[in-house]
């Protein structure tokens, strides 16, 4: 199926910061959250999205026409920022009527627009408002339904919740959820909080130093986020190299000190691959239990960390090869009843042991012939 | 320098200085007496003035501001190559003396290619009442151009791309959007280019020439009648000038709270 926006091989260059060659897609009725640290490129890629930069080179499609050339008012986006941007000079009804004073609609038909998005966003009491006199929540609501209004083919939020309180950004998402499920609105959304991308995504692409580094289900990215900053972004604290070992059954055998951990990925024998467990995923017990985890590794804490209702156990191997850190719950810790020093086992399955990458083999000329996760370039929708 | 020492002497340096421009102005409103006031104001000659002053600086200051918007928008909202040699010379007749921006302008106007052309099409600007439109708008465009350019460089250019995204094209952005967000800071520059135009000296005298009853505005009136001797004259220019730029200042100030220059 045809994407709705296309972004092919994009380069922008804007005094030191350059976008370079970044790909991307974005199906019709998808979320789709582009996730970055500040100063990636992330406002800079939607903000060429909409016209306001001009790109060095590469093309945008929409419904497969390209819009690279087109002026902001002939692209039909609506776009909402950080700033919300509400038109000072207008009170709340004049902005999110602003829109339509470009189209040819009567004065009621104006109104029952505006109305209709007021109510969705329960700001309908507020419409006679000056701007200035809303709390932040309800200024982003109205520009919401000022970016809605002219029904855009796409919804563009530059980091939209981030300048709200965390109730208020737990409510507009809540809000937000509820409305692009209504109005069956597909939404690229600019963020660098993961909590966007959970509570509201289909699609997720993170971008670094203007290059797009990972595209998949938050799912995906989440579980088998590529090594490096990817991995950092979305807190995969257990990664490691082990290599292969030949496996009598379907799943993976790898080894480590002697230990084997076993995955339901799978590589040929020999071969060095970087595997990854969500620290969320692993059990500490006192001592090997029967239970569906294949992996049960004796391991001496070497630290514990509480924070808030949570508790970090990391525990390494006596020769240090393999370090792993454990997320458990603060009453899980005390009824573990464990101390740094003390041995303990830590178990996760074999379908929680995520293969990330498979290094080149030693032997000249041989490729690769596990399946790893899409990059960059492939499109996220 | 201990710190009460430091701050006692930053606040005698401020008081002393204010003290002196305060006396200096109650000395010109005390020194005539009313009457003699009241009649000068009244006579042909300061209406006459009066009345230029105004219609002329009215004039200027709608030219001014038309220049004003549209370099002041030209620099706050594109970068281009020159646009720092721009600023430069935009700002230049603020460092000018008067009479040296007058003396260019009336070689401008006077002399050469251009004011041959001028000539030609029938518009004879040196030492007529258009020659202080011309000495005005001069003096006072670069003022206004700096509060307009401050104006638009605090206006997120984004609220104009969220106009743009809902179908505007910029021209109607900018009518739509940037102008009626900057109406406090275009009304600061119309003051203070208005208070500009009505003490313009040194440009008028030299391009319009001081003539009386022709080319008179309050700044030459207090200029010809301090030549005669006639100090009532000259001190109730000085007085009405005083007046209209200490209200063009407070204005100023008020508006110019949500200017960023």
């Amino acid at each position: 199926m045809m994407d709705l926006l296309s972004v092919r091989n994009l380069s922008v260059r804007l005094g030191d910061f350059s976008l370079e060659k970044v790909s991307f897609g974005v199906a019709e009725g998808s979320y789709c959250c582009l996730l970055g640290a500040s100063g990636a490129g992330k406002s800079v890629l939607l903000e060429t999205v909409i016209g306001a930069f001009p790109p060095r080179e590469g093309q945008i499609f929409l419904r497969g026409k390209n819009v690279t050339t087109l002026p902001p008012e002939r692209r039909h986006l609506g776009i909402v920022y950080q700033d919300y941007m509400l038109f000072p000079h207008l009170n709340v009804y004049k902005n999110i009527a602003f829109g339509l004073g470009r189209k040819n609609f009567s004065r009621n038909e104006i109104r029952e627009k505006v109305e209709f998005l007021a109510r969705q966003l329960r700001i309908h009491h507020l419409l006679d408002r000056d701007v200035q006199t809303l709390s932040g929540g309800e200024q982003q609501r109205a520009a919401l339904a000022r970016a809605l209004v002219t029904s855009p083919e796409i919804l563009l939020l530059d980091e939209a919740f981030s300048a709200l309180d965390v109730a208020t950004r737990e409510s507009m998402r809540r809000m937000l959820k509820n409305l692009v499920r209504d109005l069956g609105i597909t939404v690229l959304h600019v963020t660098h909080d993961m909590e966007d991308v959970w509570a509201l995504a289909t699609h997720v692409a993170v971008i670094h130093e203007g290059r797009l580094l990972q595209a998949g289900t938050p799912e995906d990215v989440f579980r088998r986020p590529h090594p490096g900053y990817v991995a950092n972004l979305v807190g995969a604290r257990n990664l490691f190299t082990l290599s292969s070992l030949p496996s009598s059954s379907e799943l993976g055998e790898f080894e480590v000190e002697g230990l084997s951990l076993y995955s339901t990925c799978t590589a040929p024998p020999g071969r060095k691959v970087t595997l990854s467990v969500r620290p969320e995923d692993i059990i500490v017990a006192r001592e090997r239990i029967t239970a569906s985890s294949m992996n049960q590794i004796p391991l001496k804490i070497e630290k514990t960390e509480q924070r808030g209702p949570l508790v970090w156990i990391t525990g390494n191997t006596e020769k240090g090869s393999l370090k792993l850190h454990a997320l458990v719950t603060r009453s899980g810790f005390e009824s573990l009843g464990a101390h740094e020093g003390d041995s303990c086992v830590f178990l996760f399955k074999a379908s929680s042991l995520e293969m990330l990458e498979c290094l080149p083999s030693a032997i000249p000329g041989e490729i690769p012939d596990v399946e790893v996760p899409e990059l960059a370039e492939s499109r996220s929708a | 320098m201990g710190n009460r020492i430091f701050q006692a002497a930053l606040g005698g340096i401020t008081v002393i200085f204010s003290g002196f421009l305060i006396w200096s102005m109650v000395s010109l409103v005390l020194m005539p007496e009313g009457s003699e006031i009241l009649e000068s104001a009244l006579s042909e000659e300061m209406l006459y003035s009066i009345h230029l002053s105004l219609s002329t600086s009215l004039l200027s200051v709608a030219l001014v501001m038309l220049l004003a918007i549209s370099i002041g928008y030209l620099l706050a909202r594109f970068t281009f190559p020159g646009h720092h040699l721009l600023r430069t010379i935009v700002d230049l007749p603020m460092a000018f003396p008067e009479l040296v921006l007058g003396l260019c302008l009336l070689l401008l106007f006077g002399h050469g290619a251009f004011a041959d052309w001028l000539k030609s099409v029938g518009i004879h600007v040196v030492f007529s009442k258009w020659a202080i439109v011309v000495a005005q708008v001069f003096t006072a465009a670069p003022y206004a151009i700096r509060v307009v350019y401050g104006t638009f460089r605090g206006i997120s250019p984004r609220y104009e791309m969220v106009a743009r995204s809902l179908g505007y094209n910029h021209f109607n952005a900018f009518l739509r959007v940037s102008l009626p967000m900057a109406r406090g800071g275009l009304f600061a520059a119309a003051v203070i280019a208005f208070a500009r135009c009505m003490g313009c000296f040194g440009t008028v005298l030299i391009l319009a020439g001081g003539t009386r009853m022709y080319t008179e505005t309050l700044p030459i009136t207090l200029y010809l009648n301090i030549s005669y001797g006639n100090l009532a004259m000259a001190m109730t220019s000085g007085i009405i000038l005083i007046a209209i730029s200490l209200g063009a200042i407070i204005v100023f100030e008020i508006l110019n709270r949500e200017v960023v220059l």
